[in-house]
């Protein structure tokens, strides 16, 4: 028998207090009468009479303090039996991706599996609760749920997070345990770093081995007019120098084979071309950590931009705005089109030219930092010169002129009058014409970029009027809410992901198993830390509701101490 | 314990009153109350036909010789009846020092009215021993009565002396036992020519003071009960008494007996003029 809230038995101080209270009644002021006989109704006896009348008169002390004590039962959540295994535990599991590694012919997950089991078979435990680490930690099963199907669910989990901080999975165990008095388990493959500081109440130990892999660290894929070109960088995390083979498989096109000599912590750079608009599959040997040894890069073609120029363009910058679209790639003159050049207050996307009064200036240029039309964009030896100061937001100026500007729908300010300036003729014209073109095909519906790396924040652009669905790659559908410009969270599995306009597919891509910091496995290893506090235990499960059959006879019982007491005035009531 | 009596309230409460005694005859010592037997009395009862054998000194000669025939004069004894005064001693009479000192003054009472009349009163006292006196020890007697009775009267009667026939018996009690009324009355009265029940009841018997719990202890046999004084349980209590009451004055009138009804409350005067009435006449 175990107790969920011993303070419950405070309420046994009830116990002394009543038996107090019915002592003081039975001494109530006495009186000597002249007949006795004329007090009592006809069915009462003496209370003064023999030990055994005595002590039947006193069954409504005894019903009282039953009531009491069933009372103490409930508050203190008294569980009996199968009950009394009710331990809530709980457990943090590195969710990082050298969980996968392989050592000895079990994987650090397996002995992650294998250890959460002990420690519930240990503890004793009927509910656990199981914390993934990660970028954002999850949870794997809980809070509190039943042991076998905490387990069960632990069997589906596949770790696949990057590096990351513990510390907010370690603070949300903590508050799962229900009090910072309950020892937590921690489960990793390797030591915590020092910058983490481990609460006290935590246990916790490595399950991982040192092991030596190859990885490969970063991939990219360039594809034009039907031909990819793969760039894939390969590390070595061993002690010894390796000669690597490289296998790339395209559907349509011959495998090749890559050799690399790779020196100790040494990386190399591999690149091959493939005629192909397929997927192409890039593998390691099998290692230790197959998941960061197998690529597969989706063809990633750049998006053609349409854009248009309105008549009223200045001839000026219609000549400068062709000069650039003619040799910038992924660009159509087409009309409608996604981009569309005009003068200053017309319905453009991109209004360009300027308004009287005109000033020049060759600088200095203020610019905004860190907005992605101005990356790269280097003005020296510009002669600008602008017209009056445009709406909007400034992404540049000099002095008190405002020479480019963004509204809040996206229209675009070039103050520019191009034929009093020489920035068409200035490498910071084709650099900012691209990025503008870049800027116009980053917001059409899909995915932007088809290649993520591991722990990545995700970049979607969904068009309103339409319903947008993610399918994981292990099948499972999440909408996506909102519209616009999306930047999701990181998004948890490796794989390919596919995007789902109206349930039809609409785009793809591919979450890479790569992180140099989850590939190192020579890091990984023995460690423990034990609790600075050994006398704390597993927590109380509370997922159970506390049993109510006390509740129930306490009811019964005062009750029949209420019929007990009322029966002989309602006799009286009725004489 | 001796209490002392107020043996001049007594008598000034007595001064001026007789016993009332009943009509029929009594049977007693000589002395001037007509007897149920024949006698010599000079009072003239009855007349019969002279039979052989008779006095014939009670002749009536004038009605010989009216009639021609011996008639002989039938006359009473006159005699002095006796006067039995019961005292409960039971426990529950001296449930405060006025119901007590009213018992032991009304009984004094009594004999006093008995002495007033030429009659010759004896008490008998219940009580843990059974004690009867007659004459001076009267007061001694009711002045050293202890009230220490645990029984019921009628129980603690048999205990005693048997009860001879007497001129008028006087029952002091408060008749607050659970005994059938009627075969007790009955026994009082047998063998006396009247019987007189008076009931003495202490304040708190006939208005009972309530509104909060109480102990109750039966004053004779320890008993107890715990009962809430309510206003209801008061009511209770106080019909029981008037139903205890009423079978104890049907009783009475059964047989043939008076009943009164004295509160402790009230001194022996008041009670003299008033409640107890019925047992004086004024002489």
């Amino acid at each position: 028998m175990t107790l969920g809230f011993p303070f419950g038995l405070l309420a046994l101080a009830a116990v002394p207090a009543l038996v107090a209270a019915y002592f003081l009644r039975r001494r109530q002021p006495p009186r000597t009468v002249s007949a006795l006989f004329l007090w009592r109704t006809p069915d009462q006896r003496a209370e003064a009479g023999p030990r055994l009348n005595r002590f039947s008169r006193e069954s409504s002390l005894a019903l009282e303090v039953l009531a009491v004590l069933f009372a103490t039962l409930f508050l203190t959540d008294v569980r009996c039996g199968q009950g009394a295994s009710k331990q809530h535990v709980v457990i943090v599991i590195d969710g990082s991706l050298s969980m996968n590694a392989r050592v000895d012919g079990s994987t650090a997950a397996d002995r992650a599996r294998t250890e959460v089991a002990r420690i519930a078979r240990d503890e004793n435990a009927g509910v656990l609760t199981l914390i993934e680490t990660g970028v954002k930690p999850t949870l794997l099963a809980g809070p509190q749920l039943e042991r076998d199907r905490a387990l069960s669910a632990l069997e589906k989990w596949n770790p696949a997070q990057p590096a990351h901080d513990i510390s907010s999975a370690l603070t949300l165990a903590r508050e799962l345990s229900g009090s910072s008095e309950h020892r937590i388990y921690f489960l990793t493959d390797g030591p915590v770093a020092e910058s983490v500081v481990m609460p006290p109440q935590f246990e916790g130990r490595s399950v991982g081995k040192r092991a030596s892999n190859l990885a490969f660290l970063s991939a990219q894929r360039r594809d034009e007019a039907g031909f990819a070109q793969v760039t894939l960088r390969v590390g070595n995390f061993s002690d010894v120098a390796a000669s690597v083979e490289v296998r790339f498989v395209a559907e349509d096109d011959a495998p090749q084979k890559q050799t690399v000599k790779l020196q100790p912590s040494g990386t190399a750079v591999l690149r091959v071309g493939f005629k192909t608009d397929k997927p192409i599959t890039a593998s390691l040997p099998d290692d230790a950590l197959a998941e960061d040894g197998q690529l597969t890069l989706l063809p990633s073609p750049l998006a053609d931009v349409s854009v248009s120029l309105l008549e009223s363009l200045d001839p000026a910058a219609q000549q400068a705005v062709r000069r650039f679209l003619t040799v910038a790639p992924g660009v159509k003159l087409t009309v409608p089109a996604t981009l569309t050049f005009g003068p200053p207050g017309s319905t453009a996307g991109v209004q360009l030219g300027a308004k009287p009064p005109l000033k020049s200036f060759v600088g200095p240029f203020f610019a905004q930092k860190g907005d992605a039309l101005l990356d790269d964009v280097q003005l020296g030896g510009v002669v600008w010169t602008a017209g009056a100061n445009p709406p909007g937001r400034v992404l540049m100026s000099a002095g008190e002129v405002v020479l480019i500007s963004e509204e809040e729908d996206g229209a675009l300010h070039l103050n520019l009058d191009v034929s009093r300036s020489n920035v068409q003729r200035t490498v910071a014209w084709p650099v900012l014409l691209s990025n503008v073109v870049r800027q116009a095909r980053m917001s059409s519906p899909g995915f932007p970029r088809k290649h993520l790396m591991l722990g990545e924040d995700t970049p979607l652009v969904a068009s309103p009027g339409s319903t947008w669905e993610l399918v994981a790659p292990d099948g499972q559908t999440r909408p996506v809410m909102g519209s616009g410009v999306l930047t999701l969270p990181p998004l948890p599995a490796t794989g390919q992901w596919r995007l789902q306009k109206d349930g039809k597919p609409f785009d793809a891509l591919v979450v890479l198993p790569l992180d140099p910091r989850e590939s190192d496995l020579r890091s990984r290893g023995a460690w423990e830390i034990i609790p600075d506090k050994p006398q704390v235990f597993a927590s109380f499960a509370t997922a159970h509701p506390r049993p109510w059959w006390p509740l129930l006879v306490v009811l019964m019982l005062v009750l029949l101490d209420f019929w007990l007491t009322a029966s002989p005035r309602r006799k009286e009531a009725t004489s | 314990m001796t209490v002392r009596l107020d043996q001049a309230m007594v008598e000034r409460a007595a001064a001026g009153c007789a016993l009332r005694l009943p009509r029929g005859p009594h049977r007693g010592k000589l002395g001037e109350v007509r007897a149920s037997s024949v006698g010599s009395s000079l009072e003239l009862h009855d007349f019969r036909q002279y039979q052989p054998g008779d006095d014939l000194r009670q002749i009536d000669w004038n009605a010989v010789a009216r009639t021609g025939e011996l008639y002989l004069r039938v006359r009473q004894d006159e005699v002095s009846p006796r006067v039995e005064v019961l005292v409960d001693g039971s426990a529950s009479l001296a449930i405060s020092p006025e119901k007590a000192a009213r018992v032991r003054e009304v009984a004094a009472w009594v004999c006093a009215l008995a002495r007033r009349g030429g009659l010759d009163p004896v008490v008998i006292a219940t009580g843990s021993t059974v004690r009867k006196a007659g004459g001076p020890a009267i007061r001694a007697l009711l002045e050293s009565l202890d009230f220490d009775g645990r029984e019921p009267f009628d129980v603690a009667l048999r205990r005693g002396p048997p009860l001879l026939p007497c001129g008028l018996r006087v029952v002091v009690s408060d008749f607050l036992f659970d005994t059938p009324p009627d075969p007790f009355a009955m026994r009082l009265a047998r063998g006396a020519s009247g019987l007189s029940l008076v009931q003495v009841l202490d304040p708190e018997d006939l208005d009972p003071s309530g509104g909060a719990g109480a102990r109750l202890t039966d004053s004779e046999s320890g008993e107890v009960l715990e009962r809430i004084l309510t206003p209801h349980v008061v009511d209770q209590y106080l019909a029981r008494l008037a139903a205890h009451t009423s079978l104890w004055q049907a009783a009475a009138r059964r047989v043939r007996a008076g009943w009164s009804q004295a509160s402790a409350e009230f001194n022996l005067d008041v009670l003299a003029r008033k409640e107890l009435n019925e047992l004086v006449e004024v002489a």
